[in-house]
């Protein structure tokens, strides 16, 4: 997969006060980053930066091996960006606008109309060509900012929170929509729904205060901790002894959270419960779902 | 790109109800104001007439057109940024490959065209009279380039607060004060300082008088090209914060 997009230390201060730190990122073709914190944590800051809206404090924006700050014109080429506010221009017709669109972006003529055709094909504007933006459900009006983003064939498309306000079906045709934009693109979305994030995206970014405390693949990784239950009654500190155990904490009764010590298995601790007789009846390891790891990393702070 | 610009900003302006009603309000004041000039004209004795009828309408038609403009140019103007700023369209330009310039250069052809309209107004009243009296072609010519410079320049002047605020009544009112300054800046000020060289009036006296003067063609362009270029800085500092 060719990268798309690298952002290299791009940091933002506004009159004195940094609102995003210095943040590394890279997008390959196939990426659907989502950009996941709460409100105010700078995501809007840094896509308005990486789509050239905003010029950063510092850092660079490579995109498709330009320079976003020095070649702007060929990088903006690559991008399309559907803000959290769609820029629609709400006294035109969903044709008029999108030609004005791809007319902006440099397309011609004869490229208008088949770009036009496709953008509304691919979000499900067929019908609303002839309609008034305005007259448009905000669903509908979505749909419509995610078709100028797309509308001249972008390599990197830009999506602030664009399932904001829409129905449960809508917001299933949009994933559909941006699973289906990334297999020939890169994406970057932001939303602070986290079901959002993890039903699109195959890599997340965690911003708090401006900062990244999480940026990794969204697979739910495995941990050294293990849910561990026991027939038999027993002490922690008892367990605590055993040479492959780290630490040890109580769950409940007989059930126990243990990690592991580096370069022990799991397999070495259930022989040695056997070995001891204290008839192990559960040994599962321990998984971080996105909302563990979303709430480790904006109130645990650590990355 | 300007082209495209410009194209798609004098749609949008046309879609408007208030450029059909400015431009209706313009042909009513102004077909009363030629025919008022010509009665005038007409009623005068041969030897009171001093001027001819060319001049009698590039001094009245042209003037009462450059009040004209005076007021609906910050209405034309006032939304081209401020009101973009506000609904967040402008996110559109600022997003796609066009330079910062090409968009300051492209949105004030947009209006210039508009303004084209009201500008060819005057010269085709003056022009139907061709066929029953000899005009000054000259006069009439001079004079429409005279309110085709004041309009680009009172554009700039509103493009440039339009740029620094998203409230368009703000644009509007800032415009107006500064066009009401430079045009009264003659009346208190010695004739050949730099404050009286800055307003425009006397400058576009010379136009409807039939009188192209370069000097005064430079003043218009060099006042255009000042506030076009302020505006560019001014979204250049809005991308950098």
């Amino acid at each position: 997969m060719s990268t798309l997009l690298i952002a290299n230390q791009l940091q933002r201060s506004f009159h004195g006060r940094t609102v995003v730190e210095p943040l590394d990122l890279t997008l390959s073709q196939g990426d659907i980053l989502g950009l996941l914190g709460p409100n105010g944590a700078g995501k809007s800051t840094v896509m308005r930066m990486l789509c050239g809206d905003l010029a950063p404090s510092s850092g660079t924006v490579h995109i498709g091996g330009d320079d976003l700050l020095h070649q702007p014109l060929p990088c903006k080429r690559r991008i399309g960006f559907l803000p959290e506010r769609p820029p629609l221009h709400l006294d035109q017709t969903v044709d008029e606008y999108l030609v004005d669109c791809a007319y902006l972006r440099g397309l011609g003529r004869a490229d208008c109309k088949r770009s036009l055709l496709l953008s509304k094909r691919q979000c499900g504007l067929e019908s609303a060509g002839s309609r008034l933006i305005k007259k448009l459900s905000k669903g509908y009006q979505q749909r419509v900012g995610l078709a100028q983003a797309i509308i001249h064939d972008p390599q990197v498309v830009i999506l602030d929170e664009p399932t904001d306000g829409l129905d449960p079906a809508q917001i299933r045709q949009v994933r559909e929509l941006i699973q289906m934009l990334a297999e020939s693109r890169g994406v970057i979305l932001s939303s602070h729904i986290l079901s959002e994030i993890q039903a699109t995206c195959n890599r997340v970014m965690i911003l708090q205060d401006g900062r990244t405390v999480y940026s990794g693949s969204l697979s739910t990784a495995k941990t050294p901790c293990y849910r561990m239950g026991l027939e038999k009654e027993l002490d922690k500190n008892v367990l605590a002894a055993l040479p492959s155990v780290a630490s040890v904490e109580r769950l409940h009764t007989n059930y126990f959270r243990v990690t592991l010590q580096d370069g022990f298995s799991p397999s070495l601790l259930s022989r040695m419960i056997i070995e001891q007789g204290w008839e192990l009846i559960e040994l599962t390891p321990e998984t971080l779902t996105l909302e563990q790891r979303y709430l480790e990393a904006t109130t645990g702070g650590g990355s | 790109m300007i082209r495209r610009l410009a194209w798609v900003e004098w749609k949008r302006v046309m879609r408007t109800p208030l450029a059909w009603i400015t431009l209706a309000i313009s042909l009513c004041l102004l077909s009363w104001q030629f025919l008022g000039t010509l009665e005038a004209f007409v009623g005068m004795q041969p030897g009171d007439r001093t001027l001819g009828l060319t001049h009698h309408l590039g001094l009245q038609l042209f003037g009462l057109a450059a009040v004209v403009m005076f007021f609906i140019t910050p209405l034309l103007t006032m939304r081209l940024f401020s009101e973009t700023f506000r609904n967040g369209t402008y996110t559109l330009l600022s997003s796609a490959p066009i330079p910062v310039g090409k968009i300051v250069l492209g949105k004030a052809t947009g209006i210039l065209l508009l303004q084209c309209l009201f500008i060819l107004i005057p010269a085709s009243l003056c022009l139907t009279l061709a066929g029953s009296t000899t005009l000054d072609l000259g006069v009439i010519a001079a004079a429409t380039l005279g309110l085709l410079l004041l309009s680009a320049f009172y554009t700039a002047i509103g493009l440039y607060f339009s740029i620094l605020g998203e409230s368009t009544a703000v644009a509007a009112a800032g415009a107006y004060g500064l066009m009401l300054l430079l045009s009264l800046l003659d009346q208190h000020t010695e004739s050949d300082s730099f404050l009286h060289w800055l307003a425009w009036p006397s400058h576009y006296l010379n136009f409807q008088v039939g009188l192209v003067d370069s000097s005064d063609i430079a003043y218009f362009l060099l006042m255009t090209l000042f506030f076009l270029i302020l505006s560019h800085y001014r979204l250049e500092q809005r991308r950098s914060g």
